[in-house]
């Protein structure tokens, strides 16, 4: 029986949904598992039932998953905790890996962001940051292995149940489990021809495609959407029985990599690969509208996005 | 006593003329500062903007890639390329939020050994005004 803790953070959820989404083979795996603690499912509060307890405490378990980052300082010691009750910890979806989508606001500072929020906003009624009984923010948001040491690597926004069940076979049977170092055009079934002969298009227009039939899709760079397939990991597409060619989640539904799957290396830089990949294909990307948050949409963590120096002279 | 800011540059220099423009420097005893730290490449094309920006996030102050004049490369049209690539690292500059002028592209041939001494000294001038990278 391996005892399985469970945590979430920063994050909408939809990586547990996920979990859920194992179908049938999560009860062939149940058995297997005994989930010791997971706030979204269990009633388990962190200093004991009554709040009888004076330090946190989380059980102590095999295999601990955290999805999501950490924003605030209560977030920061529930990871502590959990690294220190668990053998193996999982960094579970984007969030947890690369900080994620609310890693977009390492852009800006703290107070410009409550400034925002609470003030600034011309639908919101303005009022003092909220200081009672809530734990502070942290600085910035912070991936996971920022702040403890991670194990293994599930990234997805959500994640891909498949991999989920991969990664938990392996730890059960002992084996190593890592995604290959592989780009999502190396697994993407569409027409790759030269250079681009139209220029960039608007996000919301349409790719031209005939329904159904991937080899008559071209390349979306070379179509002039933007597509992160060059710079983005791949294994998205992962299915049980992986016999035939793997077709990347968002191409498979004629829509371009957002990009939900992070780096190919851990010590890539996103954005100057992508500038080298749409100059090969022939786009202007002095054309293109904030670069910097477009290109780290799901990793602005790990110090990708920071707020512009205020001494940049223009 | 505070110290003053001294700035660290990598130079890229090519093989061919600005290694040799940068020996000519030293053989001919001129003065620059010694904030430069020189890396000789094969071609100023093969400096990648990726070397760029990782020198300046990972504690660089200022990089300054050198080569020959248009039409002396050695490989026929390779500064051509750095030219067109120094836009783009200028364009990523941005991105990170670096100051551009942190980043600088000459031309300097082998015979130009002053204008190496030149070059440098008001790069390092330059980063000198700006202060330590916003990454450092």
């Amino acid at each position: 029986m391996v005892k399985v803790a469970e945590e979430w953070l920063n994050i909408c959820g939809g990586c547990e949904v996920s979990i859920l989404d194992l179908g049938e083979k999560l009860l062939d795996l149940l058995p297997s598992l005994e989930f010791v603690h997971m706030p979204v499912l269990m009633d388990h509060k962190y200093f004991g039932q009554i709040g009888e307890k004076s330090e946190l405490e989380i059980p102590e378990a095999d295999v601990g998953m955290i999805s999501g980052g950490i924003r605030n300082e209560k977030e920061r010691h529930v990871t502590e905790e959990m690294r220190k009750k668990c053998k193996t910890l999982i960094a579970l979806g984007s969030c947890a890996c690369y900080g994620g989508i609310p890693a977009l606001a390492n852009m800006y500072n703290v107070d410009d962001l409550l400034e925002k929020v609470y003030r600034d906003s011309i639908t919101t009624e303005s009022a003092d940051n909220p200081s009672e009984d809530i734990p502070p923010l942290t600085d910035k948001v912070y991936a996971v292995d920022e702040v403890v040491d991670v194990d293994l690597y599930i990234p997805g926004c959500p994640i891909n149940p498949v991999i989920i069940l991969e990664a938990l076979t392996c730890l059960l049977e002992g084996k190593p489990f890592e995604l290959p170092e592989r780009s999502v055009c190396d697994d993407c079934p569409t027409l790759r021809k030269e250079k681009s002969d139209v220029g960039l298009k608007r996000p919301l227009q349409d790719a031209e495609f005939t329904p159904g039939e991937y080899d008559t899709l071209r390349c979306f760079n070379e179509q002039g959407i933007l597509c992160l397939g060059p710079v983005t990991k791949s294994g998205c597409g992962k299915q049980y029985d992986a016999e035939e060619q793997v077709v990347p989640r968002c191409v498979k539904g004629f829509m371009p990599c957002r990009g939900c799957f992070g780096p190919i290396r851990k010590d890539a830089k996103p954005l100057v690969d992508m500038m080298t990949a749409l100059s090969s294909v022939g786009l202007d990307a002095k054309l293109i509208d904030d670069r910097r948050a477009l290109f780290n949409r799901y990793i602005g963590a790990q110090n990708r996005l920071r707020p512009l120096p205020t001494r940049v002279r223009r | 006593m505070q110290d003053e800011f001294e700035p660290k540059i990598i130079a890229f220099c090519c093989n061919w003329c600005s290694y040799a423009g940068a020996d000519l420097a030293g053989v001919s005893r001129l003065q620059y500062p010694p904030n430069v730290r020189i890396i000789r490449v094969m071609c100023s094309s093969m400096v990648h903007p990726n070397l760029v920006i990782d020198a300046l996030t990972n504690g660089a102050d200022g990089v300054i890639i050198c080569g020959c004049h248009i039409g002396d490369c050695h490989y026929i049209d390779g500064n051509v390329k750095t030219e067109n690539r120094a836009d783009a690292i200028t364009l990523m500059l941005e991105d990170f939020g670096i100051e551009e002028e942190r980043f600088r592209l000459e031309w300097i041939s082998a015979s130009e050994g002053p204008k190496f001494a030149q070059v440098m000294t008001e790069m390092v001038d330059t980063v000198k005004e700006l202060g330590p990278s916003p990454y450092s």
